[in-house]
């Protein structure tokens, strides 16, 4: 018996490497339904802030992620988007990842098409800006100072999407989708010196450094990781990846309790022998 | 039609790859190599591309030869770092980063300091100055956070020895680390199950008829690989083994 547990400490770790594909890989092809209730207070403060968005202000959408993250943070980005699309909110979209335009381009093909969106009218794609601290400082004197042109090289300054916009005082908000110190960065440039609310989606890693600005309000709402994200797709009513992506996480979870547990109660019972 | 072929073929290499990729986790392999080398290579391309056209073109090459000739300064400074790989000028560079640590260091410390250090102090204490208009939860809220920032700061207050208050609040601060570790670890798990999940969602749906099967096809030629591979291995050792 106390070898036969022993042997099952010392088991072969891809056999655990198998077992986690099968039980992420089963709710993929048959979904359990698991997730659907609504806990953050901080993913319903992000709600609510694009919810209370009068039609035609102007959002900030500051996509910052690449494929690296795109599981945790492009059902985050798709979910703001169509949010903010069904209060007719102008969104300028606009990165400092270089990895981000392909992520942005998925974007545009999806989503503006759901909600009858013209480019130009309703929402412009800025290009890729690889100095963000210069674009951010520049963008409270004058936006066309960074944005002169969109990603296509096209003139922003007669789009209607623009008209009216010049400083962060005609933006009602930004909202950053991003695993990186972006977030931070927004805070430090815009939130915290010129007052401009912003929201943040973040990995459910980079969420906890978060608390502190939440707990301030230098953060208005907080969307963190594809659990975050469940929980938004079902505020917004419109189920998407992540919300599809939970039952899968939920069977990992269940998978790496159900280890931890029968490993530390096998020690303790080889112990008492 | 040429679309769709494009579209097949893309899933073929994404689904490849991502095999590939997580074949490491069976044994290191020829085919791992070479996923990790082209990921390696193409990361690089596209981020030359992405800022030869996002960058180089647009903000300095075009608007030079429009006339903005005052340009030449920041990319002569910019130039100037690439003398790093060549000893006999890398002096030059020091321009271009003593520019870099000036601008740099001007824009950063001012703004972070009133972000993260005052407005956090302020955020701090703040709550006690309106204690008559808050919860009980808010209020228990406000002292837990106040006494975990004090006795994290004092276990990494290192001026004084850790004996008598400075000793009891510092152990405090220890249970505050490691709650916050162990939530930290929690959401590092919950990330990359996250990221797993994102893959096996691509391979599922590479494995249709749209795909052409790519995900099934694939797994059962790497397998195949791996069969074959340990059945020749087998074979050499033996043969080496025999006088």
């Amino acid at each position: 018996m106390k070898d036969k547990l022993r042997r099952f400490l010392r088991i072969d770790r891809r056999w655990i490497f198998l077992l986690l594909t099968a039980v992420m890989v089963w709710p993929i092809i048959h979904p359990f339904g698991l997730s659907g209730k609504t806990s953050q207070q901080s993913v319903r403060d992000f709600y609510d802030f694009v919810e209370k968005l009068k039609p035609g202000q102007a959002v900030i959408l500051g996509t910052d992620y690449d494929p690296s993250t795109k599981p945790e943070l492009h059902p985050q980005a798709v979910a703001a988007l169509r949010h903010l699309f069904s209060k007719d909110v102008r969104v300028l979209i606009l990165t400092f990842i270089s990895g981000a335009p392909g992520m942005i381009e998925e974007l545009n093909q999806t989503v503006p098409a759901e909600y009858g969106k013209e480019y130009g009218k309703d929402y412009v794609i800025m290009p890729y800006n690889p100095n963000y601290m210069a674009a951010m400082t520049q963008m409270s004197i004058d936006i066309y100072k960074a944005y002169d042109k969109d990603a296509e090289g096209n003139d922003v300054r007669g789009m209607p999407v623009m008209a009216g916009i010049k400083t962060y005082k005609d933006i009602a908000g930004v909202i950053e989708i991003t695993g990186t110190g972006m977030l931070d960065a927004w805070v430090a440039y815009a939130g915290d010196k010129y007052g401009v609310p912003i929201i943040g989606g973040t990995t459910a890693i980079s969420q906890l450094g978060f608390g502190p600005y939440l707990q301030n309000k230098q953060i208005r709402g907080l969307v963190g990781g594809m659990r975050g994200a469940s929980e938004y797709e079902t505020l917004i009513s419109k189920p998407g990846k992540a919300t599809s992506g939970i039952d899968a996480l939920n069977m990992a979870h269940l998978l790496v309790i159900l280890l931890i547990l029968s490993s530390n109660l096998i020690l303790l019972v080889i112990k008492e022998k | 039609m040429e679309n769709s072929m494009s579209i097949i073929l893309g899933g073929w290499l994404s689904a490849g790859l991502t095999i590939f990729l997580f074949s490491f986790l069976y044994k290191d392999n020829p085919l791992f190599k070479i996923a990790e080398h082209l990921y390696l290579g193409v990361g690089m391309g596209w981020w030359f591309i992405v800022l030869l056209y996002g960058t180089w073109i647009p903000k300095a090459y075009e608007p030079f030869m429009q006339g903005e000739y005052v340009l030449i300064i920041p990319v002569l400074l910019g130039l100037s770092l690439v003398t790093q790989f060549i000893p006999r000028i890398s002096w030059i560079s020091r321009y271009g980063f003593t520019f870099i640590m000036g601008y740099g260091a001007g824009l950063v410390l001012p703004l972070n300091l009133a972000t993260d250090f005052m407005a956090q102090i302020a955020g701090t204490i703040k709550p006690f100055s309106q204690l008559a208009s808050m919860s009980w939860g808010a209020i228990i809220n406000s002292f837990l956070i106040a006494i975990g920032a004090v006795c994290v700061l004092a276990y990494f207050y290192f001026s004084v020895e850790h004996k008598g208050i400075v000793k009891k609040a510092s152990n405090i601060g220890i249970y505050f680390l490691m709650i916050y570790f162990g939530a930290s670890f929690g959401n590092t798990v919950m990330a990359r199950f996250s990221l797993l999940y994102g893959r096996f969602d691509l391979l599922y749906d590479f494995s249709g008829a749209s795909y052409a099967f790519a995900t099934p096809i694939i797994i059962i030629l790497t397998v195949g690989f791996f069969a074959l591979k340990h059945f020749m291995d087998k074979k050499k050792n033996s043969g080496a083994a025999q006088p």
